[in-house]
């Protein structure tokens, strides 16, 4: 009895200091609300930036949205032409540009930091530049642009053309995806490379068979994001030379003269155009906030194709 | 189960992406038809006029001015201050209507990056929103550009006040003191006076100011007629107070300015000319108070108020018959006239539009 008894004090005890403590982990839970709290507001300032921009523009998207879509840039904002159809055609070649150019240098260059380079001072020295360079304003990257691609290379380039914008935009992107890619092939297990080795591999056929399908879905995701952030960019494109007030072409999405073509559009130029506009007529700033929609819209969609494609590589390699 | 999910959300997508791309077929071919249909009229219009005018194009041409509809190709490329801007692209929306075939293209720098391009034959027009500066000029002549200049509409910003302020008259260094780099905080007309700048006994009343934003072209006007000067001098930065109520929406700042008997304000002339309840004032640019309205802007008389012009390439011209219709067009009413006012600048008198025409045509 007493024995039982004795037992029972003690798991009492213990019952209580186990209460007490939980009870005593104020900070930790002050910590975990705070948590919470941080993210509630990032989703809600979100939220609000959404929701203001499509009710400013739900009169132009419901009204006519696809007069807008194949619209052209206008001077007065009540004009049924006014659209961004050369906007769009312009962000979507500066896409293809930046795909064709970033993507395959920023990925091979990453396989050789990661792969072939030596691990010495100087292989360090590049890779902390490489950084930098990711944090280099965007404004920098159009003076480059401007000098090189506009001026110097422009017999190749047409000038102020796509072409100079979409080469811009992808070296701006390219430390992005070097580091992206980089990262992503760093996370395959050492496992994995040395089973291959084991088999009789060769360093190329190891890369080929086992690093890149296991890194691809964080190659892709990582790639396809740092183009979003590329296609965003405004005032490189500004530099580079994207007119302001009237472009005479309005090619298709697929006319290829207009790629070197001495002038052109982009959507994040159009919304800066449209915002300014509105100080002179007021309707533009619901044609800006229509544009910013569907910029989003392209935004999303590549997204999409970007989880898309991390699914079905991850799939693979389950 | 995630995975299914997103792809649910993927496919989801990707049809909407369809549908609206499906749209735009379809719109697509509904612009297409008043297009062609646009197109084929244009061309009835040349065959006609081929048919009886092909001999006297020559006589027709100094009386007529314009060629005919949809008769030429080419491309015109125009840069310059984006005061002007709106112009040149409210014409070439215009103009697109009677040649089709011409693609106009309008940037709009500023017109010292404008006049940059121009006199190095990048563009075939520059923009300006002031004459030449000699230094420019010479960089042409370099160059081997010469340039005929046309003064095409007037740029005049209104000052007002609510209807019961006692103040009818303000000069340059009055505004200054109440809305310039150094009035930050003055909540009252007569604290104009305190930065020791000659200015008008001004009242000691509660001051509210209304105007347009950063991103409005009136409010580059602005600086650039009324404060430059005065804040240059006194080693100043060339902007307005910061603190005052600033808006894109040209009808706000005119309710603004009449919510109050002792607001201040300014937007263009070509809006606050029809705008009821409020008090324009007369300004004082150094030759005495001159009211504002339509004739003393036309005249150059109202000293808030500027001319725009724009400087064509001569032997662009020559080459060119696309430059040639759109200045042309640019000349006729459509674009002194309409265009002018549909983008809310002033026109030029019917006097100052003869003597433009009367330039273009003797280039």
């Amino acid at each position: 009895m007493a024995k039982a008894r004795l037992i029972g004090d003690r798991t009492n005890k213990m019952m209580v200091q186990a209460m007490e403590r939980r009870a005593a982990d104020v900070r930790g839970r002050v910590f975990q609300i705070t948590l919470l709290v941080t993210l509630l507001i990032s989703l809600f300032i979100l939220g609000v930036l959404i929701v203001d921009v499509v009710v400013d523009a739900w009169g132009v998207l419901t009204g006519r949205p696809s007069g807008f879509l194949t619209g052209t840039m206008r001077s007065l904002s009540g004009d049924p032409k006014l659209g961004v159809h050369q906007a769009l055609v312009g962000t979507f070649w500066i896409a293809v540009f930046v795909a064709v150019f970033a993507f395959p240098i920023g990925i091979g260059a990453a396989i050789w930091l990661e792969e072939y380079a030596l691990k010495n001072r100087f292989t360090r020295f590049i890779e902390l530049n490489i950084r930098n360079l990711a944090g280099v304003p965007s404004i920098v990257y159009g003076l480059l642009g401007l000098f090189l691609f506009v001026k110097s290379l422009g017999g190749l380039t047409g000038g102020k053309s796509i072409a100079s914008a979409g080469i811009t935009l992808a070296i701006l992107v390219l430390p992005i995806v070097i580091i992206t890619a980089q990262e992503a092939i760093r996370a395959v297990p050492q496992g994995l490379k040395e089973g291959a080795y084991g088999v009789g591999a060769t360093k190329w056929t190891m890369i080929r068979s086992q690093v890149l399908p296991y890194a691809a879905p964080g190659i892709f995701t990582g790639t396809l994001l740092s183009m979003s952030r590329g296609i965003g960019e405004a005032a490189p494109l500004l530099l580079v030379g994207a007119v302001s007030g009237r472009l005479g072409s309005n090619p298709g999405f697929f006319d290829f003269s207009a790629i070197n073509a001495e002038a052109f559009m982009a959507m994040p130029v159009i919304i800066v155009e449209w915002v300014q506009n509105s100080g002179r007529d007021p309707g533009f700033a619901e044609a800006a906030a229509a544009a910013i929609v569907v910029l989003l819209v392209f935004v999303i969609l590549m997204n999409a194709a970007a989880i898309f494609l991390r699914n079905h590589f991850e799939k693979k390699r389950g | 189960m995630k995975l299914r999910k997103l792809l649910v959300l993927i496919i989801g997508l990707i049809a909407t992406f369809a549908l609206v791309a499906a749209a735009c077929g379809n719109d697509d071919d509904g612009d297409a038809t008043p297009d062609t249909a646009g197109q084929a009229d244009a061309g009835d219009t040349v065959d006609t006029g081929d048919t009886g005018d092909t001999g006297d194009d020559g006589g027709q041409q100094a009386a007529a001015q314009e060629a005919p509809a949809g008769s030429v190709s080419g491309s015109v490329t125009i840069s310059g201050s984006s005061t002007v801007e709106p112009i040149s692209v409210r014409v070439a929306e215009l103009f697109e209507d009677v040649q089709p075939d011409v693609s106009v293209t309008v940037d709009g720098p500023g017109t010292g990056d404008g006049f940059k391009l121009f006199c190095e034959g990048e563009t075939d027009i520059s923009d300006a929103s002031r004459q030449i500066k000699s230094s420019e000029a010479e960089v042409c002549a370099e160059n081997g550009i010469e340039f005929v200049e046309l003064r095409v509409a007037i740029d005049g910003i209104a000052v007002m006040s609510g209807e019961g302020n006692p103040v009818e008259c303000v000069t340059f260094n009055d505004i200054y003191g109440l809305v310039g780099p150094e009035s930050t905080g003055f909540g009252s007309w007569s604290d104009a006076g305190s930065l020791g700048l000659a200015t008008s006994d001004l009242p000691d009343v509660d001051l509210d100011i209304y105007g347009p934003g950063e991103e409005s072209g009136t409010f580059d006007s602005f600086i650039e007629i009324v404060l430059e000067d005065i804040a240059d001098e006194r080693g100043q930065d060339a902007i307005t107070r910061p603190d005052y109520n600033a808006n894109a929406d040209d009808n706000v700042i005119i309710q603004g300015i009449q919510s109050s008997d002792t607001s201040f304000g300014w937007v263009g002339f070509a809006f606050a000319a029809h705008a009821s309840g409020v008090k324009l004032l007369d300004v004082d640019g150094g030759g005495g108070c001159v009211s504002a309205n339509a004739d003393t802007i036309a005249s150059g008389e109202y000293p808030v108020s500027r001319s725009l012009y724009i400087y064509v390439n001569k032997a662009k011209a020559d080459a060119n018959p696309a430059l040639v219709a759109y200045v042309d067009y640019y000349m006729s009413d459509d674009g002194l006239g309409t265009a002018v006012s549909e983008v809310g600048y002033v026109n030029l008198t019917d006097d100052a539009k003869g003597a433009t025409r009367a330039n273009w045509a003797g280039r």
